[in-house]
């Protein structure tokens, strides 16, 4: 891997933002993390001004996603990022408190890599998410296209 | 806050409902008024019949009458034949005698014989016919002895001609002959004849009169009952073309009632999804907060450890250190003197109440979550065979009957059409709390029968356990509440949730229990459910 992965956390929830990074430190994952609390700015990152999404050109990207946002639903920036030519490599995780089968269905239709929903056990939460740090320190993360 | 709002919404559906139940009372209206005009038909019926049967009684006394009538018309001609025939015999004797005297031939001396033989028999038949009229007995009283003495005298003078006395036989006939003898019989033979046509004209008049009469009383009869048959077509008339308008009335009614409940239904339904909408997006969101309690405490908790060790850490410092106490193991659990014990302590009950807090609320709120995607579930009816459904659940509870001690009868069963989970879920709900209040010192008795009635098939679930007080037979299926000792594990949503999917299958729940004897739920669910909840049967 020639650039380091970036991994871009989509969270409205401070708090769970916080409880995500710690446990993914704890797993010894020390990849650049960048938080974003509203799906706009997380947009204005992803897409640039112009929204096509060019400013990441051979970057490599890993989007953690939560689907209850206030200003839009995680997964309408899951489909812009599909759709995107630079970002459609990129691996997108859900992760949510939903566990609706609907929506399940519907984000693995939109091409995520994985689903998975937020534990409320706080043991059970920590252990989801530090496996999910484990599971990114193997996983290979394509460029985004050049 | 939400309930509120909804108990408020209902009570205007109820006031509505209540509106459109005096629109049926305005149906009720006309047919009070429509009794009137049965009462009416109902007189003018009776009065027909009345009528009729006076018709008939005085037609039959007038035809009687008539008959009486003509009788006595007949009489009276046939008194008036007698009369003459009486006068003519005693004319044929004088002229028989006459004709003796002249020609002194027997053969008229026989005619004389047989008119003067007639006589009597004459007015014996005529003293019979005027029986009953004094002014014609009269006549002929004094008429008898005139007749027989006049008959007398004639054959006295025939009897002296037949002695060859003939001068004086003629000479007592023409002494005789002007006599008045002749003319009183002849006048009163008259009189009698002009009694008996007065009689026969009067009597002649009233056949007439009865005969009229009768005529009229028929002909004014038969008008009557006309007159009430027009008067009643017209009163049923006037009474079915009310009945029609009531009826058409009634149609437009149910017909507004129809789309009126219908849209209540559709109301209703839309307050239904929304509530499910809500709680769901409630339970949901309150989910979220809840993990961050719950992370950030254990967070604090491994905070506390590290602060501990430090103060243990710190306070080993000031003191004589032991040896042995960079021991790794015993870092852990650092060893503290007594103020930092105790709040050591404290801190560790506080953060356990918050957990054991958190855990209680994220089950409950997994509860609320559970009920409405329940409550969002498509149900399909399928035919199930239900006594080997029932065999299925009492295998997976097998494991904890026996531990119980109890033992699990399985009756024969109705088939039932319906959504194979729910009905699984109502029936694992039923006999797992049965099995989970059994009493502790009496082997438990689980049995679950079942009959059909009416459409419906009612399933009974009867154990032998600890009961649950009258009181508390309708609290125990609202959400989050329980009744008896608090000494089993539960959160008191199993029989929320069983009432809802039955309500929900078009079927209803109930209990009845005695402290101490055991409870029998019966579930009564519709034989065929056929995919519409109650709300939109109703």
């Amino acid at each position: 891997m020639s650039t380091p992965v970036t991994i871009i956390m989509i969270e409205d929830d401070d708090g769970h933002a916080r409880l995500i990074e710690r446990n993914i430190r704890r797993s010894g994952v020390n990849n650049e993390i960048k938080s974003f609390t509203t799906g706009t700015e997380a947009v204005n990152y992803l897409f640039g001004a112009d929204g096509n999404g060019l400013p990441h050109k051979g970057e490599s990207l890993l989007i953690l996603l939560d689907l209850n946002l206030p200003d839009m639903t995680g997964i309408e920036i899951l489909r812009r990022v599909k759709e995107n030519r630079y970002l459609k490599c990129a691996p997108v995780v859900v992760l949510t408190t939903t566990d609706d089968s609907q929506e399940i269905k519907r984000c693995y239709e939109l091409g995520c890599s994985v689903y998975i929903t937020k534990p409320v056990n706080y043991d059970n939460f920590a252990n989801a998410i530090r496996q999910l740090g484990l599971f990114f320190s193997i996983i290979q993360v394509p460029q985004a296209t050049p | 806050m939400r309930t509120e709002g909804f108990s408020k919404w209902l009570a205007t559906v109820r006031g509505r409902f209540r509106l459109s139940r005096s629109k049926h009372d305005e149906i009720a209206a006309p047919r009070a008024r429509s009794s009137r005009p049965a009462l009416s038909q109902l007189i003018l019926l009776t009065a027909g019949l009345v009528v009729l049967t006076l018709i008939s009684a005085i037609s039959v006394y007038l035809v009687n009458k008539a008959r009486d009538d003509t009788r006595w018309v007949l009489h009276s001609t046939a008194v008036e034949n007698e009369i003459s025939l009486a006068q003519l015999q005693i004319q044929r004797a004088e002229s028989s005698q006459r004709s003796f005297l002249l020609t002194q031939r027997p053969e008229f001396r026989a005619a004389f014989e047989e008119a003067s033989g007639r006589i009597p028999q004459s007015f014996e038949r005529l003293r019979t016919l005027t029986r009953e009229n004094p002014y014609q007995q009269q006549r002929l009283q004094q008429m008898v002895p005139l007749t027989n003495q006049r008959i007398e005298q004639l054959r006295q003078s025939i009897d002296l001609a037949l002695t060859n006395r003939l001068d004086q036989a003629v000479e007592s006939a023409r002494r005789e002959a002007g006599q008045d003898a002749t003319r009183q019989i002849r006048d009163l033979g008259n009189e009698m004849r002009i009694e008996a046509n007065r009689l026969l004209a009067a009597r002649t008049a009233s056949a007439d009169v009865s005969q009229s009469r009768s005529a009229l009383i028929t002909s004014v009869g038969s008008g009557l009952v006309v007159l009430f048959a027009g008067l009643s077509i017209y009163l049923v008339r006037r009474s079915s073309r009310e009945r029609d308008l009531a009826h058409a009335r009634l149609r437009d009614i149910n017909l507004n009632l129809e789309s009126a409940i219908e849209k209540r239904t559709s109301d209703l339904r839309e307050a239904n999804d929304e509530i499910q909408r809500f709680a769901y997006i409630v339970s949901h969101d309150l989910r979220s907060p809840l993990v961050n309690i719950m992370g950030f405490t254990s967070e604090l908790e491994e905070l506390r450890g590290d602060i501990f060790r430090r103060i243990a850490e710190l306070s080993r410092a000031n003191s004589l250190p032991p040896p042995g106490v960079s021991d790794p193991a015993n870092a852990a659990e650092p060893v503290l003197d007594g103020a930092d014990e105790q709040l050591s302590q404290d801190f560790n009950e506080a953060l356990g109440f918050i957990k054991s807090s958190i855990a209680k609320m994220d089950r409950l709120i997994g509860a609320i979550l559970s009920l409405t995607r329940e409550g969002r579930r498509e149900f399909h009816p399928v035919s199930i065979a239900m006594r080997d459904l029932i065999e299925s659940i009492v295998s997976t509870v097998a494991h904890q009957a026996a531990e119980a001690d109890a033992q699990i009868r399985v009756e024969p069963l109705p088939d039932i059409v319906t959504d194979r989970i729910a009905i699984e879920q109502i029936f694992s709900n039923l006999i797992d709390n049965a099995l989970k209040y059994l009493k502790s010192d009496v082997p438990g008795d689980i049995a679950i029968s079942g009959r059909r009635k009416l459409g419906f098939a009612i399933f009974e679930i009867t154990d032998n356990g600890r009961g649950i007080d009258p009181k508390d037979h309708q609290r125990i299926f609202d959400l989050f509440r329980r009744a008896g000792p608090q000494d089993r594990p539960g959160q008191g949503i199993g029989l929320a949730h069983v009432r809802a999917l039955v309500r929900k299958l078009g079927g209803t729940i109930s209990v009845s229990s005695e402290l101490g004897t055991g409870t029998t739920f019966t579930v009564t669910l519709p034989s065929t459910w056929v995919g519409t909840n109650r709300d939109e049967q109703s």
